[in-house]
């Protein structure tokens, strides 16, 4: 394969893992949860997206407003009505918590739309241009700007705003946001929402460029977990550069001879525990919660 | 310096005797043991289906049970504890259809376990708290995966068949389960008075101070680590002899290692009955749901997950605990029952519910 199309793969696939992680890495570096449910919002948020494309016709990339607000909606209660009850419980317990939220979502999906494997076939699924002999697909494309315009409104909203700023703050120290008057509950509530519906953006980009089925959702949780490790926690950049870092390893390893496809899940962790082992705060250094 | 007077005047007070907390698990184990006797008598009067349900029951109990070393005592949250349940299933499976005699395969499926859990434990076991869990769920995965592209043992990543076990086997095959289980248990006994033990729950209270005392707390770990691996990988080679078959998406399948963490929760991590007592009430309305003829297996267990991590996040053991309790000496006993009522009721309302 050429190398310009290598580097566009690359990048492409980089900003789309970004999504992928975008709202995980917000919930665990605010709240310290690990949300293991997350790779479910993004498979309810394919369905999602599969429902509206097949039913109301509407575009997968145009219905993404809508997706995420489907999603925000969902996360809101599950943290309002669940999460907020074990917030304060030692780390096993969210986990686990999690898991189950997980294994429900996703057998309820599966219940509602069966197992099978879907796809959206857009008119324009296979259109892109050519640069020399590199071939973009503009599907891929608009993809990875959503990626970066999400990152890049995230990053304004946590710190240019006030309810932005009220996050980071419940964040950084619990107690001192609710001596300053930040409602905690409301708080995490707002930050899981906004997280969901970040995992709902990504499962609708999914939906248009890739076939989905309800199990994935396992291997989405697991990248996820993996591009926040990589970038580090706390600033949505990072999510860009855990996704690219992790973009590389995925498009780049099974170039190697003698590996060939098919190992996704051993290249994601073997790519943690080396990553853990040898930079345990991740490529971009600090980390925002200890 | 009235505090320091306060501290003084505690620590020359004699100490309490001690002689009930020590016998709590000598109590545990013969509760324990008297539990799985019960359960020891199925195939006396039970048909074929009840021994079916008792045979998985007792399987699920002692994988919770080797969870525990790792998950209740050493406190450190490994959530893919299949893998070793696969590579059990498939040393007994590879080696039966190889020709040589099914205890080979459980013996070699054991030390094989027993390595990798090793091999495994050494990078791992350097991370902590969210890492660690989500590296052994990673391996496991990854192990999964490995093993249906490489198609390891044929078929196409689909179900290999064993040479169907004589009528008897099934009766055997649910003692050996009942033996490891009874096994698990003494172990289990053994370790909370033993130094290893206490090494393991002092990492679990505080890794480092555990660690400014002298205990080599890495390599405690990795100890607990392989104890846990080894009769997990022995239940999975048992349970591929049972089943006379096995594939990647049965014996790795991850909701055996979250159902394990679960039924452990349910019953009380780091105690001798919790394994027992959850694996038994959870197996049973499990199998209840089934034969209702619903098949929504993980709902039931997502929602069960919700419930118990809510209501119960120490598990039915210490409601027991909080139900008896010493409390003033002249109640009567009804007053003192009704007194363990309100305490339990007070001990699931402080979450909130």
């Amino acid at each position: 394969m050429a190398f310009g199309q290598v580097l566009v793969n690359w990048l492409l696939l980089g900003s789309l893992y970004a999504a992928v992680a975008l709202g995980f890495s917000l919930v665990w570096g605010i709240m310290n949860i690990v949300n293991l449910a997350h790779g479910a919002f993004i498979v309810v948020g394919a369905y999602i997206a599969f429902w509206m494309y097949t039913q109301l016709s509407i575009d997968p990339y145009m219905g993404i407003p809508l997706t995420m607000a489907a999603l925000f909606l969902i996360g809101w209660l599950v943290q309002y009505v669940v999460i907020n009850r074990v917030i304060r419980a030692p780390l096993l317990v969210t986990f686990l918590l999690t898991f189950g939220l997980d294994l429900l979502i996703t057998d309820l999906v599966q219940q509602i739309f069966s197992s099978n494997r879907r796809s959206i076939n857009t008119t324009y699924a296979a259109d892109g241009f050519d640069i020399g002999s590199t071939h973009i697909a503009f599907d891929s494309l608009i993809a990875a700007g959503i990626a970066i315009l999400l990152t890049a409104a995230l990053s304004y909203f946590l710190a240019r705003t006030r309810t932005g700023n009220a996050i980071l703050a419940t964040g950084m120290d619990q107690d001192a946001a609710r001596l300053m008057g930040i409602n905690i509950s409301r708080t995490y509530a707002l930050t899981f929402g906004i997280g969901a519906a970040l995992a709902g953006a990504a499962g609708a980009m999914f939906a248009e460029l890739r076939q989905f089925k309800p199990p994935d959702e396992g291997t989405f949780t697991l990248h996820a977990f993996v591009i926040v490790v990589l970038g580090g926690l706390g600033t949505p950049w990072g999510a860009i550069a855990g996704g690219l870092a992790f973009g590389f390893a995925e498009t780049i390893i099974p170039l190697f001879p003698g590996v060939g496809s098919g190992y996704d899940d051993a290249i994601t962790f073997a790519v943690l525990v080396a990553v853990l082992v040898f930079r345990p705060n991740g490529l971009l250094g600090k980390a925002f919660y200890s | 310096m009235t505090t320091n007077i306060g501290q003084l005047a505690r620590v020359t007070k004699p100490l309490p005797k001690q002689t009930k907390e020590r016998r709590t698990w000598l109590w545990s184990l013969l509760i324990g043991l008297a539990i799985l006797a019960a359960i020891a008598t199925v195939p006396a009067y039970g048909n074929a289906a009840l021994l079916h349900t008792w045979t998985w029951i007792v399987m699920v109990i002692v994988l919770a049970q080797s969870w525990n070393f790792i998950g209740g005592y050493t406190g450190y949250a490994a959530f893919g504890n299949v893998a070793f349940f696969g590579i059990g299933s498939y040393s007994v499976g590879l080696l039966v259809l190889a020709g040589l005699p099914f205890w080979v395969g459980l013996i070699v499926g054991g030390i094989i376990a027993g390595v990798f859990a090793l091999l495994i434990g050494l990078p791992v076991l350097r991370l902590k708290g969210h890492y660690f869990a989500i590296a052994t769920l990673g391996t496991a995965e990854a192990l999964r995966e490995f093993v249906e592209v490489k198609d390891i043992g044929g078929g196409g990543g689909g179900l290999m068949s064993l040479p169907l076990p004589g009528l008897n086997a099934y009766t055997i095959v649910f003692y050996a389960f009942i033996s490891l289980s009874v096994i698990c248990l003494f172990i289990t006994a053994v370790l909370v008075r033993s130094k290893f033990g206490y090494a393991l729950i002092a990492i679990r209270e505080n890794e480092q101070a555990a660690e400014a005392l002298g205990i080599h707390t890495y390599w405690y770990k990795v100890g607990a680590f392989v104890l846990s691996a080894v009769p997990t990988a022995l239940a999975g080679g048992l349970y591929a002899y049972w089943a006379t078959g096995f594939d990647p998406g049965t014996v790795f399948d991850r909701s055996i290692s979250v159902e394990i963490v679960l039924l452990t929760f349910l019953g009380g991590t780091g105690t001798i009955l919790g394994p027992i007592i959850g694996g038994i009430l959870f197996e049973t309305a499990s199998f209840q749901f089934q034969t209702s003829g619903l098949s929504l297996h993980n709902t039931l267990l997502g929602f069960s997950i919700i419930v118990v991590t809510i209501i119960l996040p120490q598990g039915l053991i210490r409601l027991l605990q909080e139900f008896t309790r010493k409390s003033a000496p002249d109640l009567t006993a009804v007053n003192r029952f009704m007194e363990g009522l309100q305490r339990v009721r007070r001990y699931i309302t402080a979450n909130g519910i």
